[in-house]
């Protein structure tokens, strides 16, 4: 399969996961499309769409927990930034992402959180 | 004052802090850790976990702070910080 045919195929399968989380993609389209192509990259290389903004660590459930869309994983954090890491997927009521950041879970104000 | 990142090359906010910092034209070294060899990427995580940082992309070092994700405000922030020292 071409990377556009792919880019295709994984929108179409994240948007399924992504709606009943309350994420949509972000409308910043220029940014869903590169990000789905690094996707459809990192796929060739382990196998798996792994998230384009995290690093890989060693341990294979480390990295479960960072395959596309890793919003269940990341639930406190990405809620609070109403938006993943990677900004692909933002909160269904978001229209305009500029105001958005990547906030560290270390800056996360809410009590009890894990980290993963 | 010295910068330094380490970056991903998948990830566009990492693209988009490099371009801050050219754009500023304030030299900073960076590694790539999905490029570099599996030696190098545990030293990184090592780093990482000691300066209590998670997987997330881009990590700033500006001196002796640390700025995870792009963050433009805080990197002028740091730099304004910087140049009154």
């Amino acid at each position: 399969m071409n990377v556009e045919s792919r880019k295709k195929a994984l929108r179409y399968q994240f948007e399924k996961v992504v709606d009943p989380l309350g994420y949509k993609f972000s409308p910043d389209e220029e940014l869903v499309d590169f990000l789905l192509e690094q996707e459809v990259f990192l796929e060739r290389k382990h196998g798996i769409p792994y998230c384009p903004c995290q690093g890989l660590p060693k341990d294979r459930e480390g990295r479960m927990k960072l395959v596309c869309p890793c919003i269940p994983f990341h639930r406190e954090q990405f809620d609070y930034m109403k938006c993943c890491w990677c900004l692909l997927y933002v909160h269904k009521d978001v229209t305009d992402t500029s105001g958005l950041r990547q906030i560290p879970l270390s800056e996360i104000p809410a009590a009890g959180l894990k980290r993963g | 004052m010295k910068v330094f990142m380490y970056t991903l090359s998948t990830c566009p906010w990492c693209r988009k802090t490099k371009q801050f910092f050219r754009e500023k034209n304030i030299p900073f070294e960076y590694v790539d850790y999905d490029l570099a060899d599996e030696k190098e990427q545990d030293r990184i995580l090592d780093e990482l976990s000691r300066l209590n940082v998670t997987h997330a992309f881009p990590v700033v070092m500006i001196d002796a702070n640390i700025v995870v994700g792009y963050n433009p405000e805080k990197y002028i922030e740091l730099l304004d910080k910087g140049k009154q020292k």
